[in-house]
């Protein structure tokens, strides 16, 4: 390649990145604004759900990542999020490499009074945990909804009283789903299941299921790289043979891989349940999403009733 | 001992996987096409119209995942308008031919970014820039084979119908004027042909990496073979050969690591068409002290009214 050809490459793809990053769909604020709330900001809209669980009347809380045509795995922030993260007295994010440009902003815009919690180091897990949607695993939100009580009580120590009385009833709120984790557990132990992409994972393994998948599929599929032919042939035996009971779709993160499988797992009568990266809006809540997904698990092993969506 | 060998470089179940079949059936037909087209692009020194047509097709593939068609529609579409594109701004002309090529190029790129950026944000197609740029030939559903080789048989066809008088227009110009040769319409059906044989190859090993199967196996063949029938027959060959290859190493790469991220096949394919043109320098440079000629231009030039040699 000549110098110049090479040099128009360069610049139009700058030209277009530049354009891109301008015009990308910016989130729009959850509620109208307040002067006298705590501005805080979920990085994915579950978060944001439990901060506005906790801080009710007292914060004005935005989602950035609430789209659920999205991949949040490929999110890129666009000015207006910065802004929103630059004025935030208190920021969730869940870490490990799933919203890193939350961090970027933050360490862009320095500021000693907000209050960051980063799920991954809220629970202590290194960075090469494989997993990171942490939001599944039971025992993550409750102690995040502490970390957002006592960081709210700091910024506004004449309201801690109200925020510990919402974290204490947020923990007694997850009680329905942690109970149909362990009915479906119970009724159904070790049920072997085939997922596309880990996002569920942290929940199928908390029912006691046996995800048949290999971990290198979830992976290839998760990060778009390209996948195995073992790992594929694998998958799709899993359907053939119906060594699996059910198939956890990941409805965010698709392609025609993932569509084949769909294909084959409804030609077999295999069960589908989908799952999300972010919840499903509008109707749910945090712990409604966590418990209508153990439900349709449990219709789909139990009665063979597919929930494609939510 | 032999079988020993022959079970650790052709691993268990490598020729009962479907998503190997599929890889090896439309890889090799693009290979097959690519090599025989390519021959004549590197003899015309149009290596980087190619080049540019290929990327240009990305736009088309990323454009596919939009509108839910198979990529290959998006890809053949995109890089024949990309043609039209150059045969009006005169990609023909030796001058300022790569400036007009690079500027489609660019343009083209720019929009594949804009479609890919889309592919993220409102379909949650996760692999599309990887399997658009880099290819995924495991991951292609086998219903895609009879329109390859559908595209690959008007693409063989239409160098058969034009043969003679486009390798005498890829050899001189002048030459092929004085012998009636119509010159401009030749040149438009190899861009055509261009345009199928990055489109197929695309769909293989990826938009910017079909340039290498496009321009690497005619390369080398051309430096080794010395009549234009032999070069194109041996670039088709090491086209077969390198995506083969690439795909056995693919599939072998699994066992590599314990966690079985096997390589991405286009890699292998695209380092051993590297290999293959470093190898076919060293045999060349040996075959040149015996015959000292490039390219017997007077098989071709000769018609049954002349006589051969003078």
């Amino acid at each position: 390649m000549s110098l110049k050809p090479m040099i128009t490459v360069v610049a139009s793809l700058l030209g277009a990145a530049s354009l891109l990053s301008a015009c990308s769909t910016p989130a729009s604020p959850a509620t109208t604004k307040t002067s006298s709330a705590i501005q805080a900001v979920g990085a994915e809209n579950e978060y944001a759900n439990v901060i506005s669980q906790i801080g009710g009347r007292y914060v004005q809380v935005s989602a950035i990542e609430s789209n659920p045509n999205t991949d949040p795995h490929t999110f890129e922030a666009s000015p207006s999020v910065a802004r929103e993260i630059e004025a935030a007295k208190l920021v969730v994010q869940n870490g490990l490499g799933y919203d890193t440009w939350a961090s970027k902003i933050e360490a862009a815009s320095p500021n000693p009074e907000r209050k960051v919690i980063d799920v991954q180091h809220l629970l202590g897990l290194p960075d090469s945990t494989p997993n990171p949607h942490l939001w599944y695993k039971p025992t993550t939100m409750p102690a995040v909804a502490k970390a957002i009580a006592s960081d709210l009580s700091q910024l506004e120590p004449a309201h801690a009283k109200y925020f510990q009385a919402n974290d204490h009833a947020f923990d007694v709120s997850l009680d329905p789903w942690y109970q149909a984790i362990a009915r479906f557990k119970a009724a159904f132990p070790s049920t072997p299941v085939a997922v596309t992409e880990p996002v569920g994972d942290y929940m199928l393994q908390a029912s006691g299921c046996k995800i048949l998948t290999p971990f290198s599929l979830q992976a290839a599929i998760m990060n778009g790289t390209d996948p195995s032919p073992q790992d594929v042939t694998i998958e799709n035996n899993l359907f053939r043979d119906h060594s699996v009971k059910v198939f956890v779709y990941n409805q965010q993160v698709t392609d025609s891989l993932t569509a084949s499988f769909l294909a084959l797992a409804k030609q077999e009568k295999i069960p589908v349940v989908g799952v999300y990266e972010t919840m499903p809006t509008p109707g749910y809540t945090y712990q409604s999403w966590m418990l209508a997904e153990v439900n349709a698990l449990y219709k789909a092993v139990s009665a063979n009733q597919s929930t494609t969506r939510l | 001992m032999v079988d020993a060998l022959l079970r650790s470089v052709f691993e268990p179940g490598l020729f009962s996987s479907g998503p190997v079949h599929t890889a090896a059936i439309i890889g090799g037909i693009a290979a097959v096409v690519s090599g025989v087209v390519g021959t004549f692009t590197v003899m015309r020194g149009q290596s980087f119209a190619g080049h540019a047509l290929s990327d240009v097709s990305a736009a088309g593939g990323s454009a596919s995942f939009l509108l839910g068609i198979s990529p290959l529609l998006g890809f053949v579409g995109m890089a024949g308008i990309a043609a039209g594109g150059m045969e009006m701004i005169g990609v023909q002309r030796a001058r300022g031919r790569d400036l007009a090529t690079g500027i489609v190029l660019g343009a083209g790129l720019g929009l594949a970014a804009l479609l890919l950026y889309f592919d993220a944000t409102f379909t949650s197609t996760t692999g599309a820039a990887i399997t658009v740029l880099f290819g995924s030939m495991f991951a292609i559903s086998s219903s895609t084979i009879p329109l390859v080789v559908a595209f690959s048989l008007v693409a063989l066809g239409m160098i058969l119908v034009v043969y003679r008088p486009l390798i005498l227009s890829s050899v001189s110009t002048e030459l092929a004027q004085v012998r009636g040769v119509r010159v401009r319409l030749t040149e438009s059906i190899h861009l055509l042909t261009l345009a199928l044989a990055v489109a197929l190859s695309a769909m293989t090993i990826g938009a910017i990496l079909s340039t290498a199967l496009l321009i690497g196996p005619g390369a080398a063949a051309l430096r080794v073979a010395h009549r234009p029938a032999w070069a194109i027959f041996s670039a088709a060959l090491i086209g077969l050969g390198t995506t083969w290859g690439g795909i056995l190493l693919a599939y072998d790469s699994y066992y590599w690591s314990s966690d079985h991220r096997g390589w991405p096949v286009s890699f292998f394919v695209v380092s051993l068409i590297f290999i293959a043109y470093l190898v076919s320098g060293r045999v060349g440079a040996r075959s040149t002290h015996r015959a000292p000629k490039p390219l017997a231009i007077e098989e071709i030039s000769s018609s049954p009214t002349q006589s051969t040699r003078s």
